[in-house]
């Protein structure tokens, strides 16, 4: 649990948070978003003390942040950066080592701690734990970056743009793969990007941020549904909104049960997104589509008539994707 | 112009593309073996020496050795690949040591065993054919993509023949005979550069050090220090080493027990100190800019895994600023040993001795004797400094 | 986000361009006057040597000295110029990039060779007198250069150079309006070490009996007079400030060119 109230930083003349309230519970992937100098990576780091706050306070499992060191704090607080900040002089196995051996953990523990971190982030132990950095491509220094992060199992991770240097391909892989862990680990994560798309693919609590201050809060649909000014609607993309939230939904939350008959010859697994329907129901020329099980056996109908009506009724009812 | 002529030739059959570099070494090798005077030869020490070609000094058996060896590189750099590249290392390792015996030859066919006095030269055409193969050996060694390592391990084995040669066979060498001549002061003189060299050197990275770590704690220092030791180097180190005389003079002759600690006008102290502060502005720099230097992410990095700023420093910036630093230290070694043979004229001996001696005597051969030397030492430290560096360097960052 | 810093307003500092020459024309005059006024300075230099039979160098004028080692440095430091910012531009071509490794490894070894050593070896060459300083000071004073225009031409980037090329530049266009432009202030910076570090090295010329600014040191350590040490080592040091400093407000003038004016550029590459 991370509480900040009234959270404020300011460099001489220049506030870049200003009063700023957040809370994120346990377990939760929260995501700060917002253009370059909105104060999203100030705010982050503020959290492990590497900036220090002018003003508000930061609360930490019921905690002040003063009330740790702020060396022991890091520690127990994952980081990863978009630059890896990995040390050029060791080697991946070291780097993931890291905060481990400032815990003076044994020898044995370290070396199968870090075996078993390469190999949750696909990073075959032979292969890569006697490289140098400047042997990896950038996806794989990302991952090592993560296992870094991860090594003293914090259940705090702060994560700046991690995938922001990255090709659009790798970068996708690695976001996948971070929703996957985060599914398995729980972790509460805080993560700054400016990539809307990724933000909304991973979080679970969405922060648009604009000039140091916090425009709006919420999960990623109930901003998608009601983005509270033009500021935050051209964030979430403006006249792509529509299919952005229906991105978020699952063919199985809209469909109807099944008629007599077959809607017709074309078929979606009932666990896709509704935006994947779309796109299908547009190339195939149909307005609906029958859905099936993982057997490919049809368990219900999707009907466009029929979604469209619904998201006229439902208005703001809705929660969780 | 065609849009397909404005396009880069693609170069086609990389393999196949001659070596330019070597081809055109070994044509200037050939060059100097049949242009240049290869050896000169002198009636005694302060004569002038007459120039002596290759194809008398050696024979045409020997000019046409040299030249097969020669063009033999030439051709296996024109069609270069790895095994090519081997053998023609492979060839100039064997031309490298097969120069003295040239020396050799060159000495039973020139110098009269009646004239004790008559001695033989290295000529132009000599040093102009060592140097070359200098270059050979670098661009070979850029080519195989070798470690520093290997070099200096190919240069200490033909230098262990060289001195084989030169310390049982070579008595009609000038270089040998002024030697010969004057060994016992020769090896305290060069012991005594090496020592000179060693401490200044020693006190300057301790000092260097010391005002590196205190200027990035006081910024203020930083600049008026960097003023400072900018401004000692636009003193001529000639000047410097003159400026500092009379005062240490006073000094000793005033302040007694500094006199009774060997400090005095003329001599190690005054050479010593002039060192220190030449020294000191590459030192301080580099080890400066090596500690800047690290990349702020990377240090960003320690402290948000939660290093302390202790464990920060050691494990990491000091590491990592390590060859930067090592780089430093490589600079003011080389030029220490520059600066030491100019301390010569205060008295405070040294292989300078030999050159000033000499210059001062016209014994060019004198002057060789000390120049030579300070020369290799120069480039030995530097390449044993620059391997050291490398080997700090792990995975070769940068 | 990063604090946000403030950059000192340096640029104001150095817009009127009479300020710019302000510093080499102090040197300069200071290093004028010394030159002409030493030698009715007799009462200061008594000071430093109360009991010395002289106390001004006498064996040749202060501005004959200069004017020798001002030939001496100028013309090692045209030759390096030339040979040094020629053997860079041919190393970064297409046809000699194969020389460009060599070149670079022979640069850095050319500072290995200490110039008294280098000196030393001219003599029996050259003979006595100033060419064998000359020739020492080109080679030690060739590595500055030689990388330094490596790295300014091999840091323009890229794109840059690929755009001119498309908009149909030749290589020589290229070359001369475009890379040279932008790698000048790299370029310049290693010419004034260059020259900087051959002025004091210079000095070292007197020990083979060329004639200049060194003199009256050597003069003074042989004969233990103080004054004469001091006189040879006042006029280098104000001799290299003036040069140096003249490179520092040439270098300004260029940074200044290049950071007004980024429309230059924009034409450069689109002529």
């Amino acid at each position: 649990m991370i509480e900040l109230s009234q959270v404020t930083k300011r460099f001489g003349d220049e506030t870049a948070v200003n009063a700023i309230d957040l809370k994120i519970a346990k377990g939760k992937f929260c995501a700060l978003v917002g253009t370059s100098g909105c104060g999203k990576s100030t705010t982050l780091r503020m959290i492990n003390r590497l900036i220090e706050r002018s003003d508000g306070d930061i609360i930490l499992d019921g905690q002040a942040i003063e009330a740790y060191d702020p060396v022991k704090l890091r520690r127990r607080i994952g980081y990863v950066i978009q630059s890896t900040g990995l040390f050029p002089h060791w080697t991946v196995a070291r780097n993931i080592g890291l905060v481990p051996r400032l815990l003076k953990w044994s020898a044995e523990d370290i070396q199968a701690r870090v075996k078993e971190l390469m190999e949750l982030l696909g990073l075959p132990v032979e292969e890569f734990a006697h490289k140098y950095p400047h042997q990896l491509s950038g996806g794989q220094a990302q991952r090592v970056g993560v296992a870094r992060a991860l090594a003293a199992d914090p259940d705090i991770l702060l994560m700046d743009e991690p995938f922001g240097a990255l090709d659009p391909i790798t970068r996708i892989k690695l976001q996948d793969e971070l929703a996957s862990l985060q599914a398995r680990l729980h972790k509460t994560v805080v993560f700054v990007t400016h990539d809307m798309d990724e933000a909304l693919k991973l979080a679970d609590h969405l922060v648009v941020m604009r000039d140091g201050l916090i425009v709006q809060q919420g999960t990623p649909l109930a901003l998608l549904q009601h983005p509270k000014d033009p500021f935050v609607e051209s964030l979430l993309g403006g006249l792509e909104r529509g299919l952005k939230q229906a991105a978020l939904t699952r063919v199985k939350d809209h469909m109807s049960s099944m008629g007599p008959t077959l809607p017709s010859q074309y078929r979606i697994p009932a666990d896709f997104s509704l935006r994947q329907a779309l796109s299908m129901m547009l190339r195939d020329h149909t307005d609906r589509l029958a859905v099936v099980d993982q057997h490919d056996v049809p368990i219900g109908e999707l009907s466009l008539r029929k979604i469209v009506k619904e998201a006229q009724l439902e208005k703001g009812s809705m929660r969780e994707a | 112009m065609s849009l397909l002529d404005a396009l880069p030739t693609p170069r086609l059959g990389r393999g196949k593309h001659p070596n330019v570099v070597l081809v055109s070494l070994s044509v200037t090798m050939l060059a100097a073996v049949w242009g240049l005077d290869a050896v000169s030869v002198a009636a005694n020490r302060i004569v002038q020496a007459t120039g002596v070609s290759a194809m008398d000094a050696i024979g045409w058996p020997g000019v046409l050795l040299a030249s097969l060896l020669i063009i033999a590189v030439g051709g296996l750099a024109y069609q270069p690949s790895r095994t090519n590249y081997w053998a023609a290392l492979g060839v100039v390792v064997l031309i490298l040591a097969l120069m003295p015996f040239g020396l050799m030859v060159a000495g039973h066919f020139l110098i009269d065993p009646e004239l004790p006095q008559a001695r033989l030269g290295i000529g132009a055409g000599y040093w102009v054919l060592l140097f070359i193969l200098m270059l050979c050996l670098i661009e070979l060694r850029l080519k195989l993509a070798l470690r520093r390592f290997w070099p200096v391990v190919i240069l200490s084995s033909i230098g262990l023949v060289w001195w084989l040669c030169a310390s049982l066979w070579l008595s009609d060498l000038a270089l040998i005979q002024e030697f010969k001549a004057r060994d016992r002061q020769f090896i305290q003189a060069a012991l005594e550069h090496i020592l000179l060299v060693s401490v200044a050197v020693s006190i300057s990275i301790v000092v260097g050090t010391l005002l590196a770590l205190l200027m990035r704690r006081f910024v203020k220092l930083q600049k008026s220090a960097f003023a400072l030791l900018n401004f000692l180097q636009t003193i001529p180190s000639l000047a410097l080493f003159g400026l500092l005389l009379a005062p240490l003079a006073w000094l000793a002759a005033n302040v007694p027990i500094l006199a009774q600690l060997g400090v005095s006008g003329i001599g190690n102290t005054p050479a010593l100190i002039a060192l220190v502060a030449y020294s000191l502005l590459p030192m301080v720099r580099n080890t400066y800019i090596a500690l800047e230097e690290v990349s702020p992410d990377t240090l960003e990095a320690a402290s948000a895994m939660g290093m302390r700023a202790s464990q920060r420093f050691w494990q990491v910036r000091l590491p990592l600023a390590l060859p930067i630093m090592l780089e430093g230290v490589r600079i003011t070694t080389v030029q220490a040993i520059g600066l030491t043979a100019v301390a010569a004229l205060i008295g405070a001996g040294g292989l300078g001795t030999f050159i000033f001696q000499g210059l001062g005597q016209a014994a060019m051969d004198m002057v060789l004797l000390g120049a030579l030397p300070i020369l290799i030492l120069a480039l030995v430290v530097d390449a044993g400094l620059g391997a050291l560096a490398e080997v700090l360097r792990p995975g070769g960052v940068r | 986000m990063k604090p946000n810093v403030k950059q000192p307003a340096r640029l104001s500092a150095q817009s009127p361009s009479n300020r710019l020459w302000g510093q080499p024309l102090l040197w300069g005059l200071l290093l004028a006057i010394c030159v002409l006024g030493i030698p009715y300075a007799e009462g200061l230099f008594r000071w430093f040597e109360p009991n010395a039979r002289q106390v001004i160098y006498q064996r040749a004028h202060f501005y004959d000295l200069l004017g020798r080692h001002l030939l001496v440095v100028g013309v090692a430091a045209i030759v390096t110029i030339s040979l040094g910012v020629g053997a860079g531009i041919a190393v970064t071509r297409k046809k000699g990039q194969d020389f460009l490794p060599l070149v670079s490894q022979l640069a850095s070894l050319g500072q290995t060779f200490p110039p008294v050593a280098v000196l030393a070896l001219a003599v029996p060459v050259l003979g006595f007198g100033t060419l064998p300083i000359i020739m020492a000071l080109m080679l030690y004073g060739l590595l500055p250069i030689v990388r330094n225009t490596l790295t300014g031409l091999q840091d323009v980037d890229a794109d840059m150079k690929t755009a001119a090329h498309a908009m149909g530049m030749t290589p020589l266009q290229t070359l001369y309006q475009v890379e040279l432009p932008l790698a000048a202030p790299v370029i310049l910076a290693g010419i004034r070490t260059s020259v900087t570090i051959n002025i004091a090295t210079a000095a070292l010329g007197a020990t083979v009996g060329a004639s200049n600014l060194g003199d009256p040191i050597i003069a003074g350590i042989i004969n233990g007079n103080m004054a004469y040490v001091i006189q040879g080592a006042l006029l280098i040091a104000l001799l290299a400030l003036t040069i140096d400093s003249l490179f520092d407000a040439l270098q300004s003038k260029i940074r200044l060119h290049l950071s007004s004016s980024p429309g230059d550029l924009a034409r450069h590459s689109t002529r």
